[in-house]
């Protein structure tokens, strides 16, 4: 307690550095982490797949392979499962195919303002059902969707659905026509799958369980 | 505001622009509570304008429009509290004015592309000239690359204008923060096929803008405002403010892993997440304190002496406290209350992030920019002392009731979609659906639509009340007090 | 290792506690920060003053509370005990710099 006239305390000069030093030490720390970030959430390769490596962002060749969301006993939550591999569309993509798919899907997804209805990871708007693991919904794996549109696959039901959303519904609201094309309902499919595979942290949780719940099995394929 | 035409006693070009934005604003916030209004009624019956003015472009003009009412006012306290803090005209002043008359025809061509076009297809081109698609940030490219040119030469204007006139902290404060402000806008301008890398950088852009650079933006209005209002002494006002930055930008830039529990990014951002947002409300707090501790103690000195009272303009006064008290309540305890991970898994995007969003836009920024009109037709008219009409009452318990209930209508829905959706279903589109049918959120739902109508009452009687209070009545004998006290 | 579960299951019906008691911990610490403040400023008794440690007592109970219902671990808890610690002596710091300000730049000539 020094009786010295002027505390640090009340100098502005003091508080204006600290708040500099903060704000400087809050950045640096950011930018730190965003690199390390960065590196975790770049795709992965093809490469990766083929040898089994898990990526946060799996390639998106992913699309040639089965993907389940099973909990995971060490991470005390539900992450995806990339399986054995399955046609997509009736084929198998090529590194280079798959890439302009995804980025033709992004586009189209963009394009088209899903957002602004559905949420994407959770973000968006609450209008509509969230997309994060659409892919792997019951509603598509269990014969509903595909019953009523009438295809085999689930991803033919899926891209079918987006052309004419208007004429298969499923509740008052309704998902409108946007004119979604052939090709650009076969990528934001390939978009929904790739998406599917992303390891959210276990978001959404208990996934499965609706399905369990409400048709008394898992949703498997 | 319109009357201001006539009567503008502005000292400075660059008060009178700082009009010109507000009008802009204004127009854009009922723009907002229109479209508002329609999205809120498609929850209720979905086929109200289905396939022909969709949800979707609803929701995005009105979420396009609150951005865009809100830089717009931003920018307009700013060139208001310019010539006041620097004490000379703004350095480009032409420029400044060109760049508004540019930036408004780019606003209505977008908004006109988003009203009639709506959507493109999947290309390229879309992103270029339609809608980029990403909430917030829909405007499309050729738009960024517009809104980028004329904010360079907004900060132009600032930045040279604070080198040549006198550098007080709140403006040394204010050039700091809009450059950060500016620069971030940069991070939402690029295209990548990976969603969460999409996500990471459009957060940098949402999050680094509502809960570190606007809110320092709005401590610094705050405390423009607290001096031309009750006579604060600067010297102290300024010391808060800087320690109001400190904790704001300590909190508010880590505060950024709250968005990254569940995009694909890694487990460590639940901790750094958990931890800096759970300080984020420590500085609302403070701001809060100080707010109501100025006020007390200028009002307590003026009682003292014979000026009666402190407040100078006391709409812009109540709107200030109101910010300082909505500020607390919507970003910090609707915020708080779903921000931790292990909570957050069942919220995150259910209707407690819409709950969160409206009443945290509404109390933190809207209220405060409000304020700041009220401050430019008090300029506008020269008006020693203004007093609230009954209009300008009318408009805060409005508005006030509005929000505040279509904040508990959306937390009812959201508490609802976390237990049924979440917690028991698991999510999915069943899961959805069965709880968006249940009573709960059916009426959370009309309370929210009728709660809106209360607003929109609000803000015509807002309107109205900034159309006229120039000229009321009510000032005129406080001028007379005034008067004689000098 | 024992798989250290960061995101244990809650039950449906803890939800409504939790964001009773999540609310509660800002509201009793706005109303300590305030009631020491208007207190000290004397635009309210004195006597009030302890009604504000009664709050900053509830604060800390109601965090702690919010802690063991989201399943935290020992060690966050204690983090968060430190916290409502360092939290304490807010309101008074607050008022410590206002009045050294006060001291510092009150006196100069009135503007």
């Amino acid at each position: 307690m020094s009786e010295k006239k002027v505390s640090v305390w009340t100098s502005i000069t003091f508080w204006r550095r600290s708040a500099a030093w903060v704000t400087g030490t809050a950045v640096v720390l950011l930018m730190w982490l965003t690199f390390n970030t960065i590196g975790q959430i770049s795709m992965g390769t093809d490469e990766d797949l083929q040898n089994g490596v898990k990526k946060r962002i799996p390639a998106p060749t992913v699309i040639n392979y089965k993907i389940d969301y099973a909990y995971d006993e060490k991470r005390g939550h539900e992450v995806p499962v990339i399986g054995e591999k399955e046609l997509f569309f009736g084929k198998e993509w090529s590194a280079d195919e798959a890439a302009e798919l995804l980025r033709h899907g992004k586009l189209t997804q963009q394009a088209k303002n899903c957002m602004n209805c559905h949420t994407l990871l959770g973000n968006g708007a609450y209008y509509a059902p969230d997309l994060t693991k659409a892919w792997l919904d019951p509603k598509w794996n269990d014969g509903t969707m595909t019953g009523i549109t009438g295809k085999d696959t689930v991803e033919e039901a899926m891209a079918e659905f987006l052309m004419h959303p208007s004429q298969f519904p499923t509740h008052a609201r309704m998902m409108p026509n946007l004119g979604i094309t052939k090709e650009e309902a076969i990528a934001l499919v390939a978009f929904l799958k790739h998406m599917s595979a992303i390891d959210t942290n276990g978001f959404p949780r208990n996934f499965s369980q609706s399905a369990k719940r409400l048709e008394g099995g898992t949703h498997a394929w | 505001m319109l009357g201001s035409i006539k009567s503008n006693k502005f000292q400075y070009e660059s008060q009178k622009l700082a009009m010109n934005y507000f009008r802009v604003a204004i127009v854009l916030f009922g723009a907002q509570l229109l479209m508002g209004l329609i999205a809120a009624t498609q929850f209720l019956y979905p086929s109200f304008l289905f396939e022909v003015y969709d949800f979707s472009v609803a929701r995005m003009v009105h979420i396009n429009a609150l951005v865009v009412w809100m830089l717009y006012a931003m920018i307009g306290s700013v060139y208001l509290l310019l010539p006041d803090e620097t004490g000379i005209e703004a350095v480009g002043i032409k420029l400044g004015k060109l760049a508004f008359w540019v930036l408004t025809a780019a606003v209505t061509v977008v908004v006109l592309v988003y009203i009639f076009i709506q959507v493109g297809p999947g290309s390229e081109a879309t992103i270029w000239l339609i809608n980029e698609g990403r909430e917030y940030i829909e405007a499309p490219r050729w738009a960024d690359i517009g809104i980028v040119v004329v904010v360079l030469i907004f900060y132009y204007n600032v930045f040279a204008t604070y080198m040549k006139g006198e550098k007080t902290g709140i403006m040394t404060v204010l050039v700091a923060d809009l450059f950060a402000l500016a620069g971030l806008y940069l991070c939402g301008m690029f295209f990548t096929s990976n969603i969460s890398m999409d996500q990471y950088w459009w957060w940098w852009v949402i999050h680094l803008w509502v809960e570190a650079t606007w809110e320092v933006f709005v401590g610094s209005l705050a405390a423009y405002g607290l001096i031309k209002i009750l006579g604060a002494k600067r010297e102290i006002v300024e010391m808060w403010l800087w320690i109001e930055v400190l904790m704001l930008f300590g909190s508010g830039i880590l505060g950024l892993g709250h968005h990254y529990f569940w995009i694909g990014t890694p487990e460590y951002w639940w901790e750094i997440g958990a931890l800096f947002s759970a300080l984020e409300p420590v500085p609302l707090v403070a701001m809060f304190v100080h707010v109501l501790y100025d006020w007390g103690k200028e009002q307590g000195h003026a009682e003292a002496g014979q000026a009666g009272h402190a407040v100078k303009n006391s709409p812009a006064m109540a709107w200030i406290a109101i910010n300082a008290f909505g500020n607390f309540l919507g970003a910090g305890i609707w915020g708080f209350f779903h921000t931790l991970p292990q909570v957050n898994i069942y919220t995150h995007g259910t209707q407690f992030t819409a709950a969160h969003g409206h009443l945290a836009f509404f109390g933190a920024y809207a209220t405060i920019l409000i304020g700041m009109m009220y401050l430019g037709v008090q300029r506008a008219y020269a008006i020693e002392r203004m007093r609230m009409t009954f209009k300008t009452k009318m408009a805060i318990a409005l508005l006030i009731t509005g929000i505040l209930g279509m904040t508990v209508s959306l937390t009812i829905a959201g508490y609802e979609q976390v237990l049924v959706e979440r917690a028991d279903l698991g999510g999915g589109w069943d899961a959805y659906f069965i709880a968006q049918n249940l009573p709960w959120m059916l009426q959370a739902m009309g309370w929210r639509l009728v709660m809106g109508l209360v607003m929109f009452t609000g803000f015509i009687f807002l309107v109205a009340d900034l159309f006229t209070i120039g000229k009321a009545k009510e000032h005129a004998e406080q001028e007379s007090v005034g008067a004689a006290a000098a | 290792m024992e798989p250290v579960i960061m995101l244990p299951q809650i039950a449906a019906d803890e939800f409504l506690r939790i964001f009773v008691v999540a609310t509660l911990v800002l509201v009793f610490g706005v109303g300590y920060a305030a009631l020491i403040t208007l207190s000290k400023m004397g635009l309210i008794p004195k006597r009030v003053a302890p009604f504000g440690y009664i709050f900053w007592i509830l604060q800390a109970y109601c965090l702690y509370d919010l802690s063991v219902l989201i399943h935290s671990s020992p060690f966050t808890a204690k983090v968060l005990m430190v916290a409502m610690l360092a939290y304490f002596f807010a309101p008074h710091l607050y008022f410590y710099l206002i009045e050294q300000s006060e001291k510092r730049y009150g006196e100069a000539e009135e503007s």
